[in-house]
């Protein structure tokens, strides 16, 4: 194995897909679960889609220090932001403010995050904050490594006023294909659903996912596949 | 080069039966030309507290400097001496300072405590405490020195024997070294009495 | 008289004095030196009633083992405790620092410390210094809202995880918890697993060696098993022992009696007014 790319005291990245998406009603926001350095699976089930306030929420990818420290204090600040204001921030104003700390330490920061939320004023609403600190209103964002097998099919198959349901499955078929298609992006899939009612989290493990092209099924030991080649494969 | 190996040196702290001692050699040189062969690198901060500092001689001049300095603030204020777990503690927490600019020292420190109980502990240059319950080493000499007391030692030595030990483990190792040498000074410390020697080694 | 002020010994903080010395050292071809490092396995585990922490027991110095028996697994609070990887001053200081900083904060509060704060507060330093304090920690602890295992990176991103390696030898801990960690260990179980870990580590990782540290903290309480196992033991004592019957040359000795210490008798006569 090249020793170069053991290199364990490598800073914390998150190869990652990340995704956000409105449907008619609220958002639906998705994640891997894989946390790599170098190419070593540090944590195999990290939450990648981090609370910011009770209806807000944010997707990370790129270093994981930097996209904590970041939601961090953004979390800081809407605490602080809602009870000055006596009522919930808006998905609006916690999106400015990740735009902001972006975009003031540049230089100093490696992260892309997407903020989802749900307000009574504008109802559901995604905003990509990509490396620089720009923000951008969609009605879908995908972001970290995964997402560069995404764009096509998400051309293809997002549409305006889905369901919760048809948004959700959109959000699951992603991630699970760019997991296999992405080195970087693995483990489980989570996603977040936000809408007037409240916020739902819900989990697919990773052998419950879909198969993709030429993908083999989930095992729980390598013995087990040579096994059933070969009767007595240690036997040599 | 390394910059530990610009002046070279040999330190050694072995502990005994209510006793320790700490030696070191007596060579300073300017990488491979020698510039002094009565060097001392053994200080004594008080009566039943030694400070070996191996490494660049500069930056060990400076450190000890700053250690007394920094002790006589403290005699001051207190009105007794330091005990030597307080005194590594100070060294770690000046070494430290300079985590990202450090001196280019390795320390010994070697004392009788409360009930004359005798405490050795090195560091290395940035202050990483390393407590032993036998014998501590440092300098360019530091892997014969390793081995040799590793092989000699024995828990519990009275003073002369202890003597004996370290003399022997120190003169063995600096014939390995070609930076350090010349002979060697040792301290033995009882509670009673200091005793320091001055060995007679290879001249080459 | 401003010169003054830099005499006065220093509140805190690093300095910065000797860097630009030390670089134009280093471009003239002498090497910065090697730290102590920790080439490690410290492991931690979430078990029915709490956490368990295990580390090995080897300081390395570039290829030298400059310690047979360290202790990697540090105080932080009573109820919190955390093993540390890396360079061993930094990861000394850093955990110094902190259960210090909760003490003061236990004072003000009168509460017992929680985890989080703890991990809160050890995040911020790793960030502040993106990375150059290299200290890679497994934190572990049981408080009001019950058992927590977090790790930390040395450039302050953490995880929160039911199982944790890190150092050198994590890789090797890691195909032991992989394999064998269930939810809902009993202590026994808990401890037997953290013990192959740490061990799998000793005999496949070279930067980790020596002996079982264990410490397991429950609600309440907490048990710091130091060399809970001793896989190493020396095999080349000499019973005899080494004498020497040629002594060594002695030039010249000098002898300095030491002073009586003063005894204070307490309860003696008392003074007269």
């Amino acid at each position: 194995m090249d020793l170069n790319k053991m290199d364990l005291n490598a800073p914390h990245s998150m190869g990652t897909t990340i995704i956000g998406v409105t449907y008619n009603g609220g958002v639906v926001l998705g994640a891997d679960s894989r946390t790599s350095t170098g190419v070593y699976v540090a944590n195999r089930a990290s939450d990648k889609i981090t609370q910011l306030t009770d209806n807000v929420y944010v997707c990370r990818s790129g270093s994981a220090a930097d996209s904590q420290i970041v939601s961090d204090y953004v979390r800081y600040f809407l605490h602080q932001h809602t009870i000055q204001l006596g009522q919930p921030a808006t998905v609006k104003v916690a999106a400015n403010l990740v735009r902001l700390i972006s975009y003031n330490n540049k230089n100093m920061l490696q992260t892309g995050l997407i903020v989802g939320g749900w307000d009574k004023y504008e109802g559901g609403k995604i905003y990509g904050i990509p490396l620089g600190g720009t923000i951008i209103e969609q009605p879908f964002a995908i972001g970290g490594s995964g997402s560069s097998y995404l764009y096509g099919f998400f051309d293809q198959a997002w549409k305006e006023g889905m369901t919760k349901d048809e948004a959700e499955q959109l959000v699951v078929k992603a991630v699970s294909l760019a997991i296999a298609r992405d080195g970087a992006s693995g483990g489980v899939v989570r996603t977040v659903i936000i809408n007037s009612e409240g916020v739902t989290r819900n989990f697919y493990p990773g052998d419950k996912l879909p198969l993709w092209h030429e993908e083999l099924e989930p095992q729980n030991s390598l013995l087990d596949i040579l096994n059933t080649t070969s009767p007595e494969p240690m036997n040599i | 080069m390394s910059i530990f190996e610009y002046n070279g040196s040999a330190l050694v702290a072995m502990v005994g039966k209510n006793c320790f001692a700490i030696a070191s050699d007596r060579r300073l040189g300017v990488q491979l030309q020698t510039i002094a062969t009565d060097f001392q690198r053994i200080y004594k901060i008080h009566d039943r507290l030694f400070l070996g500092l191996s490494g660049l001689a500069t930056d060990a001049q400076t450190l000890y400097q700053r250690l007394v300095f920094r002790h006589k603030l403290y005699q001051l204020r207190e009105e007794r001496d330091m005990k030597p777990e307080t005194f590594a503690s100070l060294v770690s927490a000046v070494l430290y300072e300079k985590r990202f600019g450090p001196y280019f020292c390795q320390p010994v420190i070697a004392g009788l405590g409360e009930e004359d109980k005798p405490f050795i502990c090195t560091m290395d240059s940035i202050g990483a405490k390393e407590l032993a319950k036998d014998f501590v080493v440092a300098g360019t000499a530091s892997e014969s020195l390793y081995g040799a007391c590793e092989a000699m030692f024995k828990p519990d030595m009275e003073a002369e024997e202890l003597f004996e030990t370290i003399s022997q483990a120190l003169l063995s190792s600096v014939d390995r070294d070609c930076l350090s040498g010349w002979g060697g000074h040792v301290y033995v410390i009882t509670p009673t009495e200091v005793k320091e020697r001055i060995l007679k080694g290879r001249m080459d | 008289m401003s010169r003054s002020a830099v005499d006065v010994p220093p509140k805190g903080g690093f300095s910065f004095d000797l860097c630009r010395r030390n670089d134009m050292l280093a471009k003239k071809g002498l090497q910065p030196p090697s730290f102590l490092k920790t080439g490690t396995t410290i492991v931690g585990l979430i078990f029915q009633d709490g956490v368990i922490l295990g580390a090995d027991t080897r300081a390395t110095e570039g290829p030298i083992v400059a310690d047979k028996n360290c202790e990697k697994i540090h105080y932080m609070a009573p109820n919190i405790y955390c093993c540390g990887a890396g360079t061993a001053a930094d990861t000394e200081a850093v955990t110094d620092m902190v259960s210090s900083q909760l003490q003061l904060h236990r004072y003000h509060t009168g509460r017992e410390s929680r985890v989080v704060t703890a991990l809160t507060l050890l995040k911020k330093h790793l960030f502040n210094y993106q990375g150059h304090v290299s200290a890679a920690l497994v934190l572990g602890g049981v408080d009001i809202t019950g058992p927590h295992l977090h790790t930390i990176y040395p450039h302050g991103s953490t995880d929160t995880l039911p199982f944790a390696t890190m150092g050198s030898g994590s890789l090797a801990a890691m195909a032991m918890f992989e394999s064998k960690y269930k939810e809902g260990l009993t202590r026994e179980e808990g401890v037997n697993l953290v013990v192959e870990a740490i061990c799998s580590g000793i005999f496949n990782d070279l930067g980790s060696g020596s002996n079982v540290d264990v410490c397991v903290i429950t609600k309440g309480h907490k048990e710091y098993l130091r060399n809970h196992l001793l896989p190493n033991p020396r095999t080349f004592v000499n019973p005899k022992g080494f004498s020497f019957p040629k002594k060594t040359e002695v030039l010249l000795t000098k002898i300095t009696p030491l002073k009586e210490k003063v005894e204070v008798i307490e309860g003696g006569d008392a003074m007269e007014e």
